[in-house]
């Protein structure tokens, strides 16, 4: 086991570049997750670390050691790809030990360390079989169980649940949760999907265009995105955003105006007169009712009903959409004019170039609403 | 079906069966009649060999009068070595030209293509010389290197498509294992190869088997003439003995159509792989 | 985003990287290189010179080209032979793709029964060498066995026959066609093929919008594998100026009757060994090379720059 550093990454595919200025740094037994929209060089951070894609300047250090240069095989990773990448024309045990060949592990070690892997991901009764006689599921697990048995003092995993269906996505889920508790393995893992990163990380990195938009904690992330880019990747349906402009400033407090909500008053914090502001509010945060220091107003134009909750999709007065969740068996009906409001620490303010301005929540007082 | 498919589709059968006809006809023209005595040849061509006319004296003058079984081993040990050495060395190229980027790889593999269209004979003249000059004159070894020339460019643009559509997670995959890159060929890449025999064969092997004007140059004793030389020489030197020239022909296209009916099935699946396209 | 190759070679030593890459290209590389491109350039080179009786050579220069296209005793018989090899060629494009396309057709119709038989059968005559497969045909056409004589009497065309194969007048064209009795198999596989690849929906979407077998062919099918009819047409071409087995094991190197079915590779063979009217030249022969060389280096680049431009390939 041990830790990753990355200094000053860059990755360039001739003019175009991937990867810019990555710097990031990750303890022994961390699971990180690296996530964003397809394109963001997530995939291709990980073909770097894993030695498959090379470096065009800066440094990753496994174990405190420069691996710039170094072979894939020379730099203590194992990596499980999307497509399980199992060799067809050979059995689940000719699988997990082809690479162990080249390694120097002699055989009785082999067949130990197979053995294990194997108890582990409920593979004993496979070991004879062929990938094609195998279920999506069995592949996976044959994938991490080769994995396993180099013992590598980093795991690698490229997207391993996309390519299974919804239910198995789940399962193997837990299961690769649970093998990084009894593992105490350092894993970086990509994804695109945010429940996978909210459920597995320890901390997550959201990508976006070849940069780090945030490192973090799951709920920190989703409490306090660092950015607007973070405040829309993260939740489901995503943040709600409203343009805003700071009109006056009196007793440390700054009344903020825009479209589609009532106008408001901030701690004035570091805000001028005449900012331009973003506020940003989650659906699940918005609820029926007239206190509350955001409220924001809209005609219903569909709701979507999943059961326990339901979506409403509002049209606001300059034309532009919000959605707010609705919990419960009473939903509002299209063309209904109904006003939502949020609490103060529900409420994301990012200034003009997208960046969170911090708001001291303890000044905030309920019933700030002011009726314009 | 209505009556109007089942009469669309009869149509269809009798299009296909008549041109199936066609096809097969003069092959089986030729090898029945080889099996007859001269004056049923020509008394009654279509007939099969009944008991009173099956004979086989036109094989046994075959057998006779040339080294016919040297031919066969001949093309044999020709098409064998050179169809083992088109794909090693075909895959081999093919490999390290879709996997690995250096500085000339699509200048190399351009000149490597130039065989695909300009047919080497064209180049006898010289190959010839050459082989006099190196003393490989009227030997197997000059035919095996000049088809290893012919073959290799063909193969290795159908290798390569086989390559490229190898998952690339796969070779990624060994190599984080640790598997040095030779192996990677040889134990991941090359046992994947094997649907690509067969669109390698019909494309390259084939005409070697079937070639005549590279023995007609290259060899001129009756020790290094393969099956398709040395039947066309017994052709010409026999020709008014239909028994011999019917059955020289039989014994030409018999072992042929015998492993393309056991081995049809892959090598129309090889062509119509998609690899070719 | 990723690359298409894998970028390995970025983190190899650089002498490991050429090590590989002559293990790999070496064996390749050499055996080409020595064996197809140098004779090629060496036969090029060659056609510039001339030898005496004693065998010495000198350089010309370009007159042995002068000597094939000015010197009748030479370019008749070249121009002959290029005249004979474009009949070849055209019989070829007229026949061969016509009929490769409709059996494609007819074989890729869904649910057609016995297509693995069919396909089977009709790709036979492809495997076969071509010495083997004209001297059966000189054998089914001859007068002397009557095989197609009498063929032609039991359907009532008794009076149609005739010695097409000795005839000055028919020979080209009967070769011709034996040979694309022989061929017809690869337009008619490599359309197939690329019929296969045509998405099952698309055809359903026509279907469903109305159109019949016959239209879904012309009007969806037909223009969607126009690429490989064009990638066929160019392979035949190629085929065609370098044909010489047919000829030269039906008809012999003299290319009987009186020179009628004489083309570019039987006349290269006669310039090159000689014959009973002739003897051997391997300089003119090496000039004879050259100009096949660039008559089908000459076709393919009007195949590149006029045909395959113009043809669209289309993703599914």
């Amino acid at each position: 086991m041990a830790n990753l550093r990355i200094e000053h990454l860059n990755k360039r595919y001739g003019a175009t570049t991937v990867l810019k200025d990555i710097n990031l740094g990750i303890e022994d037994g961390e699971f990180v997750v690296l996530v964003g929209p397809s394109g963001c060089g997530k995939s291709t951070l990980l073909r770097m670390i894993a030695g498959l894609d090379g470096v065009s300047s800066g440094d990753i250090h496994i174990a405190e050691r420069c691996v710039n240069t170094l072979a894939p095989a020379a730099r203590g990773i194992a990596m499980v790809f999307q497509s399980y990448a199992l060799y067809p024309h050979m059995n689940v045990r000719k699988n997990m030990t082809f690479g162990l060949k080249f390694t120097g592990v002699a055989p009785a070690e082999r067949e130990r360390r197979v053995a294990e892997a194997a108890r582990m991901l409920r593979l004993v009764d496979l070991l004879d079989r062929y990938p094609r006689d195998l279920s999506g599921g069995q592949r996976q697990r044959v994938a991490i169980g080769r994995a396993i048995v180099r013992q590598p003092a980093v795991f690698l995993f490229d997207e391993p649940l996309s390519n299974l269906d919804a239910a198995l996505r789940v399962s193997t889920r837990v299961e690769i949760a649970n093998l990084h508790r009894v593992l105490k393995a350092t894993i970086v893992y990509v994804t695109h999907d945010q429940v996978e990163a909210m459920t597995l990380a320890d901390r997550i990195v959201v990508m976006n265009n070849g940069r780090i938009e945030q490192v973090g904690k799951p709920l920190d992330l989703y409490y306090e995105p660092a950015n607007l880019f973070v405040a829309g990747f993260i939740g489901s349906p995503a943040m709600n955003f409203f343009d805003a402009k700071v009109e006056t400033i009196e007793g440390g407090r700054a009344r903020v105006a825009g479209a589609g909500f009532l106008n408001l008053d901030l701690p004035a914090a570091s805000l001028k007169v005449g900012d331009t502001l973003t506020l940003g509010v989650r659906p699940e945060h918005l609820v029926r009712g007239v206190n509350g220091p955001f409220a924001a107003e809209g005609i219903v134009e569909l709701v979507e009903r999943l059961g326990e909750a339901s979506f409403a999709y509002l049209r606001r007065v300059d034309g532009r959409m919000f959605v707010a969740e609705v919990r419960g068996r009473r939903t509002p009906s299209r063309g209904e004019t109904v006003t939502l409001v949020a609490a103060a620490p529900d409420v994301h303010v990012f200034d003009a170039s997208g960046i969170r301005v911090a708001m001291p929540i303890a000044s905030w007082s309920d019933g700030a609403i002011v009726q314009s | 079906m209505t009556a109007e498919q089942r009469a669309k589709s009869l149509g269809v059968h009798l299009v296909l069966i008549a041109y199936s006809l066609l096809a097969v006809g003069p092959i089986l023209l030729v090898v029945m009649n080889s099996f007859k005595v001269r004056s049923a040849i020509f008394g009654s061509p279509l007939a099969p060999p009944d008991a009173a006319t099956f004979s086989l004296v036109g094989y046994e003058k075959v057998f006779r009068s040339s080294h016919i079984l040297t031919y066969y081993s001949n093309s044999l040990i020709v098409t064998l070595v050179s169809m083992a050495l088109v794909l090693l060395f075909g895959a081999m190229a093919a490999w390290a030209l879709t996997e690995y980027r250096f500085r000339g790889s699509t200048a190399l593999a351009l000149f490597l293509s130039i065989g695909i269209m300009v047919p080497i004979r064209l180049g006898s003249v010289a190959i010839l010389n050459m082989m006099r000059s190196a003393g490989l004159n009227d030997t197997l070894t000059a035919l095996i290197l000049v088809y290893v020339a012919q073959g290799l460019p063909m193969s290795i643009f159908i290798l390569s498509e086989f390559i490229q559509q190898i998952p690339r997670d796969l070779r990624d995959a060994a190599r984080c294992d640790g598997v040095p890159e030779t192996r990677i060929f040889f134990e991941v890449v090359a046992p994947l190869l094997r649907p690509a025999i067969a669109t390698v064969a019909v494309f390259t092997i084939v005409p070697i088997w079937n070639d005549l004007w590279f023995p007609l140059i290259l060899t001129s004793s009756d020790s290094t003439h393969t099956v398709t030389l040395g039947v066309q020489q017994f052709l010409g030197q026999y020709i008014t003995d239909w028994n011999s020239v019917l059955a020289a022909l039989s014994m030409a296209i018999l072992p042929v159509v015998m492993i393309y009916v056991i081995l049809s099935r892959q090598l129309i699946a090889g062509l119509t792989s998609g690899a070719v396209k | 985003m990723a690359e298409p190759v894998s970028n390995i070679t970025a983190q190899m030593p650089r002498a490991k990287l050429a090590g590989l890459l002559l293990f790999f290209l070496g064996p390749a590389v050499v055996i080409y290189t020595l064996f197809s491109i140098y004779p090629l350039v060496a036969t090029m080179a060659l056609s510039t010179y001339t030898s005496d009786p004693s065998g010495a050579r000198s350089f010309v220069g370009l007159a042995n080209f002068e000597t094939l296209l000015g010197d009748a005793l030479w370019s008749k018989p070249f121009w002959n032979a290029l005249g004979n090899n474009l009949i070849f060629f055209a019989v070829h494009m007229c026949m061969q793709n016509p009929i490769g396309i409709a059996l494609a057709g007819l074989l890729s119709l869904p649910g057609l029964r016995l297509k693995g038989f069919y396909r089977t059968v009709m790709f036979l005559p492809t495997m076969l060498s071509v010495v083997i497969v004209g001297f059966s045909w000189n054998l089914i056409l001859s007068p002397l066995w009557g095989v197609a004589a009498g063929a032609l009497k039991a359907v009532g065309l008794g009076s149609l026959f005739a010695p097409w194969l000795g005839l000055e007048s028919s020979a080209l064209v009967t070769l011709s066609l034996i040979s694309v009795w022989q061929f017809v198999g690869i337009p008619m596989m490599l359309i197939y093929a690329a019929l296969l690849n045509i998405p099952e929906e698309l055809i359903d979407a026509a279907r469903v919008d109305g159109l019949g077998q016959f239209r879904i062919f012309f009007h969806i099918k037909l223009p969607l594998v126009l690429p490989t009819i064009s990638l066929v047409s160019v392979l035949t071409f190629v085929a065609n100026f370098n044909a010489f087995d047919l000829i030269y094991s039906v008809k012999g190197a003299l290319a009987g009757p009186n020179f009628a079915t004489d083309i570019l590779g039987t006349f290269f063979y006669r310039t090159f060994f000689g014959n009973q009217l002739q003897l051997g030249n391997p300089t003119m022969g090496a000039a004879v090379a050259t100009v096949m060389f660039f008559i089908i280096l000459l076709g393919l680049c009007l195949y590149l720059f006029l045909v395959q431009r113009r043809i669209r390939r289309y993703a599914f």
